[in-house]
């Protein structure tokens, strides 16, 4: 599902973290889809297996909210607009909310993968 | 060579002379009062009521049985969906690791639930009992509860057993009869029929709530077969620590263990799927308990129905009566609970000769309770009725849910001895009393099928 990313290998680094940190928030301020009311993972493809089980197995006032953001945005996009600043996604409200659950199954699918190349030493 | 005849002529007897040399003694000691192997050695370890009878072989058992059936759920659909989060994903390990691990062992593990207890079982190379037992403890006080795999699994197969259900005219007779005679507790279906919304009661967060009260130390007793009894009790005391004492005083509690109350009654269902008729009288409840009558075990075998013999209707009274009858099938049972019981005619079948096979029921009863029945024959029920009695004991299916009850409730567990004593007691006075008893009591009758043609109560002759 992800990209290769150095992500991990920087919060490691406490230091590196606290250099990058300020990149990472413009950077990610700069990609717009904040002030299209979005969050990080209403960007992730949906076209694949993994995807739509997860969305599927989303709470349903997640998975309610989450068409919400999808049609204002696509709206917003129609019209060539932006949000007024209040309706913007705050940095804070920006959380992971499937990236969890697709880990879950990604860690599942490796599980069976796993299991069915097992070799058995007695 | 040896040609064909001689040798399958001569086998018989050689197997003959083996088994007469391994002694009379062996093959004879089922007769004897205490059996050794059949007996349960009853311990309490780390809190746990555990029983194990000690059976000399390869392989072994073990089963948890807990008072959470439908009798004590708190909303309907709540034990059958327990019954099957179990060996589903746990805190620990994943539902799919758990089934792979069980196969490299090669043990078998199943869950089951009756009207009373959940029960868990685990059938095992003996070697394997410090696992298995792990294995048990973990889906008692571990298993995750995933919302997921209640919606994307145990919905669907819950959806499939009721399809089955729906179908099979006389299982839902003989729920609704069980309605009729008990109405709450006892008379809580066994799995939701199609058309009740169980849904809105049903979430994993309740579920989670419900197990930890259901399989709580005080609710639950873990019942064994297997070479060492020593060994299941230290294995069981050192999983087992872990499992609360009591369940948390949340929203979904079991039910208060209310005695049950006898009413009776009389529902009729329209059905396309066949016709029966389910007759029920209040029975006998399982041994040990205070309501516990062998002569209703004995007059259930004297009625009968269905034969134990290949190609012979059998000695037993209506299978007598509904010789000329093709197409209908009659039965008769009691089934034992752990404070009632209740004596059951089943009639299945074409619904015009229901009718009149069910008439035939009833008039064999009302000749047992005028004491018209032969000596001769009570003597051949009473046979039966032991032999049953006794293996069903002996059987691992019904055993450990017989023993895991009784030990849970506080009775003494399965005395063969003592049940096949208190069976051949039965005179012919006592039949004819309980016959007696049933027709000037009220009778719970539940038609389902084709109403048009199936009879009221009062066509077969019985008071509602």
């Amino acid at each position: 599902m992800s990209a290769p990313s150095l992500a991990n290998y920087i919060v490691k680094r406490p230091w590196l973290n606290r250099w990058m940190m300020p990149l990472a928030q413009w950077y990610t301020d700069a990609a717009g889809y904040r002030r299209i009311g979005l969050r990080a993972d209403d960007l992730i493809p949906e076209e694949s297996e993994t995807v739509q089980t997860a969305l599927k197995r989303l709470p349903p006032k997640e998975a309610y909210d989450r068409v919400f953001r999808i049609r204002r945005a696509f709206q917003c996009s129609i019209s060539h607009q932006l949000l007024p600043a209040a309706e913007q996604t705050k940095p804070s409200e920006d959380v992971e909310y499937l990236s969890p659950i697709i880990r879950e199954i990604e860690k599942e699918q490796q599980e069976r993968v796993d299991l069915d190349t097992l070799i058995v030493k007695r | 060579m040896l040609s064909r005849s001689t040798f399958s002529r001569n086998a018989p007897r050689a197997l003959q002379k083996q088994c007469s040399a391994a002694g009379a003694n062996s093959r004879r000691s089922m007769a004897s009062a205490t059996t050794p192997g059949l007996q349960y050695d009853v311990t309490e370890s780390a809190g746990v009521k555990v029983a194990n009878r000690e059976v000399a072989g390869p392989t072994g058992t073990l089963a948890l049985v807990a008072k959470a059936g439908p009798r004590y759920q708190p909303f309907p659909g709540f034990s059958d969906v327990l019954e099957q989060f179990a060996f589903k994903s746990t805190l620990k390990r994943s539902a799919l690791r758990i089934n792979r691990e069980v196969e490299l062992l090669g043990g078998e593990v199943s869950s089951t639930h009756s009207r009373e207890n959940v029960v868990l079982k685990a059938k095992f190379l003996s070697n394997d009992l410090p696992y298995f037992a792990e294995l048990l403890a973990e889906v008692a006080s571990q298993t995750k509860f995933a919302a997921h795999e209640l919606n994307e699994v145990i919905l669907k197969t819950l959806k499939y057993r009721q399809q089955a259900l729906a179908a099979n005219p006389e299982a839902v007779a003989l729920d609704v009869a069980h309605v009729v005679a008990f109405h709450r507790g006892l008379g809580e279906s066994i799995t939701p029929s199609t058309t009740v919304s169980f849904e809105k009661y049903l979430s994993s967060e309740a579920l989670a709530e419900y197990a930890q009260q259901a399989f709580a130390k005080s609710n639950i007793a873990l019942v064994g077969s297997g070479p060492n009894s020593a060994e299941v009790s230290k294995w069981v005391g050192d999983f087992f620590k872990g499992v609360p004492s009591t369940g948390s005083s949340a929203g979904y509690q079991l039910k208060q263990n209310t005695a049950s109350q006898y009413y009776g009654g009389e529902q009729r269902i329209s059905s396309k799927t066949g016709n029966a008729v389910v007759i029920a009288f209040p029975g006998s409840g399982a041994f040990g308990t205070p309501a516990y009558k062998p002569e209703a075990s004995v007059l259930a075998a004297l009625l009968g129905g269905e034969s134990t013999i290949k190609w012979t209707p059998g000695f037993s009274l209506l299978a007598q009566a509904t010789q000329g009858f093709s197409q209908a099938r009659a039965s008769t049972q009691n089934l034992a609970y752990s404070d009632a019981g209740l004596f059951t005619i089943t009639v299945s079948g074409k619904a015009d000769q229901i009718a009149s096979v069910g008439k035939n029921a009833v008039d064999l009863l009302k000749k047992a309770a005028a004491g018209e029945i032969s000596g001769e024959e009570i003597k051949k029920a009473v046979a039966l009725a032991k032999f049953r009695a006794l293996e069903s004991a002996q059987s691992l299916e019904t055993g450990l849910e017989a023993t895991g009850s009784a030990l849970i409730n506080g009775y003494k567990p399965y005395q063969i001895g003592e049940v096949a004593q208190s069976i051949d007691a039965v005179t012919e006075a006592q039949v004819k009393d309980v016959a007696k008893s049933f027709l000037s009591g009220k009778a719970s009758i539940a038609t389902v099928g084709d109403l048009f043609q199936l009879p009221y109560s009062e066509d077969l002759g019985l008071t509602v």
